[in-house]
């Protein structure tokens, strides 16, 4: 009896450092290993240390522009600064990596902006429908960027709702397409949801009994709510700047199909070196890349590890109703949440609608069942090489939740030794959130040619693919996001929980599994939900990995829908084939939350 | 005698019948005899002998159009089988074409597929700027068919890739909006300003083609200077044909860069032909040709000719024609009424041969890249 104690309390305790070299492990083989195949060469000549590729793009004006005198004639700087003053400050050269910043930088303040009031009627209001809200606010994460641009087009063209509706006020036309703005506001509609889902998550775990103190004394609600609530949310709102800020400045289809080359990104470069086999220039272009998310991720760490917010997971704040009778008519804040779901219709649920809407018009503009036929003729065709939708359906959801299998221990397994702190481990964490922060073109690359190709591993010959390297491939890519999500949320938990939990007896991992996870259900859950968005949505490997026809996801088969030429050039079966993700995935959210929801160990 | 039933695509009246190729796998494929006038839907002429039950494989690499429900992919497959006993064919479709064979060939290891169906000049152009091993075969000198093939369309000097088919871009417009251009220094003028829409040239097929077009009729060093102007004026490169001809469609632009063959897809009682009409600049259109290959590594190198002769033969290519919505490669085929009636050829046909993009193709890419984002 005691000897089974004793060696269950031996595995317990040796679980989280387990659960930290699997992680790596894992890491090392679906990420490091390739990625860094591809990287080294930008850096390595013939088995030599080489700084030239490096040095020719930092020293080029076409990609770094005004900076480049800072590597190409350090010395000259400072006169080159006196001759802009003198000139008046007239507008400097971005360069490539300059306007992929800028743009980044546009998108993520306009994602900010327009996720935050999301977050607060969420967090703060109660109304009907208001979790199953909040449960699909990730679905636009996970549509491929050929349906944005269609639903984009249709709601901003000239012929588009949005100008229709100018039109009825007496304004407009508006050309959007093919502008900054339009770009801006596509990365707004991935990523708004994004601040959202994270910040309503951590709205959700302010202490009302803290707010109720600090009014108790005499604070102003505006006083309390910057003195209480706004440090618990800052981390998240935060995070999701960053996220943001980190995928906008890797995008790279949604900027050629909404605004085009004129706008092109560092990550446009980078495919296109790929395109053309000069692979040494493309792993230049994402090294740079990668060492300035990462950078910026770092600094972020850095920032996140000071905040330190005690919250003992006690009661969230109680939620106002959101229509109060005829009153809110006249309410100032509520006439405001009015304009605000009346901007997130345009932006964020139009674009969906219209997808929708597409998927049922014929080119002539009457309605058409045509499209939805077409799938079901794909499903019940034999002919070789045609893609199913179903098993793409089928297909998606198992790697989904295989990936969130995967992802939920090695993203919790990183957020605890994450905030355990220590020497280094904000260095640490950074590197281990490096698949945030490299192209996923790179990354597709990487595996095609060691693992897709095979590669040799102590005198044998090694191919990996198939549905368990794409599972591995995904909950790389995901986990990331579970450790964003809980590591905030461990580190602002109360340590006398764990303590206590300790001292009558309980080993970490059972301290973690029954006292600080429980307590953190609710990001555990928004981790999941990412994860879970990120495996469904991801294209560029799971192509490459996907052996011959049987392993093909939902958005690889909408792919191969846009190809088809019985129909001609006609992004129906596309749009159908969207609807049907779309679907899939809302539902897929809503059962993970309310599963999820139930979850008590 | 088995009786073969081919999904027909709409509009297609005739029958096709099979030429009875000789195909026995001897080496030298002998010429085929028998040209079958056939609108018969018999099946082939006895002319298959069997090799012993000799079961073949031939893996064929393509983009993924090409396959599927209806494609032309899928037609020649069956009738291919159905002529030859023990033959099957299969398609491998990467993601990244023909860069998936390059790459393989340069990590040393074996190419996977027999042979490559969608080949264009500039990738020819690539796979052998990228490799220092031969990465194709010679065909065309070991072809029947070969001479069949207008001489216009050949693209490789060195017979390793041998044309199938082709398309023409030009310009797709709408006749209520704009004239169509006479000549590209037209394109320049305030009448056409935010008037066109094409694709970049980095990544999309008819994009690159428009480029070269623009090079081949403005010279190799002045074709910058005509794009800052093309610039000037408003013209949008979106990232490939689709969201091009999409945004086009939704009335972003009255003017696309597309193919002559637009309204193969677009006549009907109820469409509105004024939005499909096709123009040509200068009385041009730029040939973008599309070639097969047999690739160095193949072990069924014969099986291989045999199919490439097989799609040279007019029933064949003129099937292809109508599901692939691209024109024969060889005189003597006829597409049917329909297919003639709709798509259009160029008066005059451009295109740069393989010599000319030898070297500076992705050199022209990049510059031309450069001059349009240089931020």
């Amino acid at each position: 009896m005691t000897a089974d104690r004793t060696v269950s309390r031996a595995l317990q305790r040796a679980a989280l450092p387990v659960g930290v070299a699997a992680t790596i492990a894992v890491l090392l083989v679906v990420f490091y290993y390739p990625v860094g195949n591809v990287l080294a060469s930008a850096v390595r000549d013939g088995g030599h240390f080489t700084s030239a590729p490096i040095r020719a793009v930092l020293t080029d004006p076409f990609y770094t522009g005004v900076a480049h005198h800072l590597f190409a004639d350090p010395l000259g700087v400072p006169a080159g600064v006196v001759d802009w003053t003198g000139a008046g400050f007239p507008s400097v050269r971005l360069g490539l990596f300059g306007f992929t910043a800028y743009q980044a930088l546009l998108s993520t303040v306009a994602s900010v902006l327009l996720g935050l009031p999301g977050a607060y009627v969420l967090a703060r209001y109660d109304f009907r429908g208001r979790r199953t809200i909040t449960s699909l606010t990730l679905v636009p994460f996970v549509l491929p960027s050929i349906l944005v641009a269609v639903g984009f087009r249709a709601m901003f063209s000239r012929r588009g709702v949005a100008n229709d509706l100018l039109g009825a006020v007496g304004l407009g036309p508006v050309e959007l397409l093919g502008t900054l703005q339009i770009v801006v506001l596509a990365h707004a509609f991935y990523n708004a949801p994004l601040v959202t889902r994270l910040v309503t998550t951590a709205w959700e775990g302010v202490d009302r009994r803290q707010v109720e103190s600090a009014r108790s004394l005499g604070a102003s609600r505006i006083r309390a709510f910057s003195d209480v609530v706004l440090p618990a949310l800052a981390p998240a709102i935060l995070t999701g700047a960053v996220l943001t800020f980190v995928f906008t400045f890797m995008s790279f289809p949604i900027v050629l199909t909404l605004g085009g080359l004129d706008l092109a990104t560092v990550e446009v470069w980078i495919y296109a070196r790929v395109q053309s086999l000069a692979l040494r220039e493309a792993a230049t272009l994402a090294t740079l890349e990668t060492v300035l998310s990462l950078a910026f991720i770092y600094v972020y760490l850095r920032y996140e590890n000071r905040q330190v917010t005690t919250r003992r997971g006690g009661q969230s704040l109680p939620r106002e109703r959101l229509v109060a009778g005829w009153r809110s008519l006249f309410d100032p804040r509520r006439l405001a949440i009015a304009g605000y779901v009346a901007i997130v219709a345009v932006v964020i649920v139009g674009p969906l609608v219209s997808l929708l809407v597409e998927s049922v018009t014929d080119p002539s503009g009457s309605f058409t069942t045509a499209y939805y036929e077409f799938l079901l003729a794909r499903q019940s065709s034999g002919a070789v090489g045609t893609v199913r939708p179903l098993p793409a359906v089928i297909n998606s959801l198992v790697f989904g939740a295989g990936t969130l299998l995967l992802a939920i221990p090695m993203g919790v397994v990183v957020a605890v030794a994450a905030t355990r702190g220590g020497r280094g481990s904000r260095i640490a964490e950074a590197i281990l959130t490096a698949p945030l922060a490299v192209s996923g073109i790179v990354v597709g690359i990487g595996l095609l040619l060691t693992f897709v190709f095979g590669t040799t591993v102590a005198g044998h010959r090694l191919v990996v693919t198939g549905p368990v390297a794409i599972v591995f491939a995904h909950a790389a890519a995901a986990y990331p996001f579970v450790t964003r999500n809980v590591a905030p949320a461990l580190g602002g938990l109360d340590p006398r929980l764990r303590e206590v939990a300790r001292s009558l007896g309980a080993t970490r991992l059972r301290a973690l599994l029954e006292v600080e996870l429980p307590v953190i259900a609710p990001a555990l859950l928004a981790g999941a939900a990412f994860a879970f968005a990120i495996s469904i949505g991801e294209f560029d490997s799971t192509v490459l990995l996907a052996e011959g026809v049987d392993s093909y996801t939902m958005p690889v088969a909408l792919e191969r829908y846009i190809g088809t030429r019985s129909l001609g050039p006609n992004l129906g079966p596309a749009t159908a084939m969207g609807t049907v993700l779309l679907a899939v995935t809302a539902v897929s959210f809503v059962v993970i939350d309310r599963l999820g929801g139930r979850w008590e160990p | 005698m088995r009786r073969r039933t081919f999904l027909r695509t709409a509009g297609v009246g005739s029958v096709v019948a099979l030429a009875g190729c000789a195909g026995d796998g001897d080496q030298n494929g002998t010429p085929s005899d028998t040209q079958q006038d056939g609108t018969s839907g018999d099946g082939p002429q006895n002319g298959t002998t069997t090799t012993g039950n000799r079961e073949r494989t031939l893996t064929v690499a393509t983009y993924s159009s090409f396959t599927g429900d209806d494609t032309a992919g899928n037609y020649l497959k069956s009738a291919f089988e159905d002529e030859r006993d023990g033959v099957t064919v299969e398609f491998e479709v990467p993601e990244n074409g023909l860069n998936q064979y390059i790459l393989q060939k340069q990590q040393g290891s074996n190419v996977s597929a027999d042979m490559y169906v969608g080949l264009n000049t500039a990738e020819l152009v690539r796979a052998e700027d990228g490799l220092d091993a031969e990465l194709f075969l010679d065909s065309r000198g070991e072809l029947d068919r070969a001479d069949a093939i207008k001489p216009d369309l050949e693209i490789d000097p060195e017979g390793r890739a041998v044309t199938y088919d082709t398309g023409y871009i030009t310009l797709v417009y709408d006749e209520d909006e704009v004239d169509p251009p006479a000549t590209f220094d037209e394109l320049l003028e305030p009448a056409y300003e935010d008037a066109l829409i094409t694709q970049n040239a980095q990544q999309s097929d008819p994009g690159r083609a428009f480029l070269l077009w623009t090079i081949a009729d403005q010279g190799e060093d002045e074709y910058l200077d005509y794009w800052q102007g093309l610039l000037d004026n408003g013209v949008r490169i979106l990232s490939d044909w689709e969201p091009a001809y999409n945004a086009y469609l939704d009335g972003s632009a009255p003017m696309v860069v597309s193919y002559s063959t637009d309204q193969v897809y677009y006549h009907g009682p109820d469409v509105d032909m004024s939005r499909h009409q096709v123009g040509f600049i200068e009385d041009q259109g730029y040939a973008n040709p599309e070639a097969m290959a047999r690739f160095a590594d193949t072990d069924t190198a014969d099986l291989a000719l045999e199919f490439m002769d097989f799609v040279l033969q007019p029933e064949q290519q003129a099937e292809i024609a109508v599901r692939n919505v691209q024109f024969p490669a060889v005189e003597d085929a006829d597409p049917g009424e329909e297919f003639s009636e709709y798509a259009y050829e160029p008066p005059e046909p451009v295109t740069h041969t393989y010599d000319e993009l030898q070297g500076k193709v992705d050199e022209w890419i990049e510059q031309w890249a450069r001059q349009i984002a240089g931020p």
